[in-house]
């Protein structure tokens, strides 16, 4: 479902992926770890044409990111990301940041677009905020209507990152269990997180990145019990003592 | 819940007071002004108040806001235009915006007036009226050239507003507009610039309410409105004071509704909240 073949990304001088080769299935769940500044975001971004990459090739769904003549409007609809900030439109209701992407992007009818957002608000477990605007919710809240707003585009793709990082310790679950529901119906998933009990239970494969690479990429057992990267092995002892 | 009402209460109370207080002082320097100058100046109001003065400053003031409310128009579409260039990714584009900005904002309004009126309009026709394609009507040329004139001057402030508007939008609202697959313009039309347009109204009216005084420089093209009008008044009649107040408190009666407007869209609009 998605391909990253040999993905270079300098910002001016600084080399900030250097050499990225991943492949994942249809269905499957990427948890994706890493020191801070080691690139994570930067992929994702890469992965959906957010930043430009400099050498490389990545495709989705048969469609190739960084080719200039690939309409990225369209190719994004087909892969949601979920920010850490949850980023929703302050001057629009609920309802309606989960409406704009189907009515004006796909140009589906008002009525069916809001049947979508109804049932995913339901889903979500929050239909009585429909008519609410973000700053009304708590942070687990917007961040579950940000992961509907992006579900509402029905993509084949979807892309956290550190989708839990900006929560309080109480809303983070709530968050975690909307991701864990979606990877047990196999959406296509790439998370950044620190969450560990998240990647054992969710994550098909782990990949550590360190400096700009892939330093490790192993099933999620595999990976915990006998880590083959001395970083790995050094993160993985750091994020399990707290 | 009493208790706040008690608190809300006073406060209205002191608000009330304050109000009064101004309005007397205001009564008294007024009034002892007043006093003072009609020892040696013979107040006649009651002949600046002839309906047929009044007549003449409603019709400069119809001129005035027609000429106004056209080049607010005018003016901040233009300007929206210019800033949406000056943030574009074409550098040719923001080149452009910026010569313009700079070249505008950079002459005295007068000395655009003057050079529009009778530089420029002269190179395209030399008549009183100039038509105008598709509406099959005929405009005043003063008033075309003024509505001209004041609309490319004011868009060259008009613009730096707008873009500072649209730049204090965060960046991550156009990331997040454009991964749900939104063009450049859909982000914009449907993220961006309502967002941008809630936090421009203050500048922006002030900025309008400015257009509007400046209307008052379209008096050196002969353009009957508020000021011109009130010039002539005084040529008639020499009630210089009067005249001159009156023209003062025309221009207040359009300025000051504009604020108050101003004032109740901005927290109506307020973000994020239900209405
Ligand atoms: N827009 C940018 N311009 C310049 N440098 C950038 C930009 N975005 C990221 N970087 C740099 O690229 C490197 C990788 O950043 P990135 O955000 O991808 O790391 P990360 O692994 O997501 O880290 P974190 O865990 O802190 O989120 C960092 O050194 C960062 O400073
Ligand atoms: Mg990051």
């Amino acid at each position: 479902m998605i391909a990253v073949q040999d993905v270079h990304k300098w910002f001016g001088l600084l080399h900030v992926l250097k050499g990225i080769d991943l492949e994942i299935a249809q269905g499957e769940v990427l948890v994706l770890i890493g020191a801070s500044g080691s690139g994570k975001s930067t992929l994702l971004r890469c992965i959906n044409g957010l930043e430009k990459i400099q050498h490389g090739k990545i495709v989705v769904d048969e469609m190739d990111i960084h080719k200039s003549r690939t309409n990225l409007n369209k190719v994004r609809q087909e892969i949601g990301i979920v920010f850490q900030s949850f980023n929703l439109f302050p001057h629009m209701t609920v309802m309606k940041n989960i409406t704009i992407g189907p009515t004006k992007v796909k140009r589906i009818s008002p009525q069916e677009s809001k049947e979508i957002a109804v049932q995913l608000l339901k889903r979500i477990g929050i239909p009585e905020k429909a008519d609410f605007y973000p700053d009304q919710l708590s942070g687990g809240q917007q961040q579950r209507v940000a992961i509907a707003r992006a579900l509402a585009m029905k993509p084949k793709v979807m892309l956290f990152d550190e989708p839990t990082s900006a929560l309080d310790p109480e809303m983070i679950s709530e968050v975690l269990d909307l991701m864990r529901e979606l990877a047990s119906e196999k959406m296509t998933m790439v998370v950044v997180t620190h969450e560990m009990g998240f990647a054992r239970e969710a994550a098909n494969r782990i990949a550590f990145m360190a400096d700009g690479q892939i330093a490790e990429i192993a099933p999620a057992e595999e990976f915990f019990k006998n880590p083959k990267d001395e970083r790995t092995r050094r993160f993985i002892e750091k994020v399990l003592a707290v | 819940m009493a208790e706040m009402r008690v608190l809300g209460s006073s406060r209205l109370m002191k608000l009330a007071l304050r109000a009064l207080i101004l309005v007397v002082l205001l009564a008294l320097i007024i009034f002892g002004l007043y006093y003072l100058l009609s020892q040696s100046y013979p107040f006649r109001w009651n002949l600046a108040f002839n309906p047929k003065n009044l007549d003449a400053f409603n019709e400069g003031l119809l001129v005035t806001l027609q000429v106004s409310g056209l080049a607010m128009i005018g003016g901040a579409l233009l300007g929206l235009l210019v800033a949406l260039a000056r943030l574009s990714p074409f550098a040719i584009l923001r080149d452009m915006g910026m010569l313009y900005v700079q070249m505008l904002r950079n002459i005295p309004f007068l000395v655009f007036i003057l050079f529009m009126y009778f530089g420029v309009s002269k190179v395209f026709s030399a008549g009183p009226t100039v038509p105008v394609p598709l509406l099959d009507i005929e405009i005043d040329s003063r008033i075309f050239w003024g509505v001209i004139a004041l609309s490319l001057f004011e868009a060259s402030f008009i613009s730096e507003i707008f873009r500072a508007g649209i730049q204090a939008v965060h960046k991550t609202q156009i990331e997040a507009a454009r991964s749900l697959g939104m063009s450049y313009v859909q982000s914009m039309q449907h993220v961006v610039l309502p967002q941008a347009f809630r936090m421009i109204i203050p500048p922006l009216t002030g900025e309008l309410i400015a257009l509007v005084k400046e209307s008052a420089l379209l008096m050196v093209i002969s353009l009957e409105e508020l000021t011109l009008t009130a010039r002539q008044l005084v040529q008639q009649t020499p009630l210089n004071f009067e005249f001159y107040a009156i023209l003062a408190a025309y221009y207040l009666a359009i300025t000051l509704p504009l604020s108050f407007v101003s004032h109740l869209l901005e927290r109506k609009l307020a973000i994020g909240k239900a209405r």
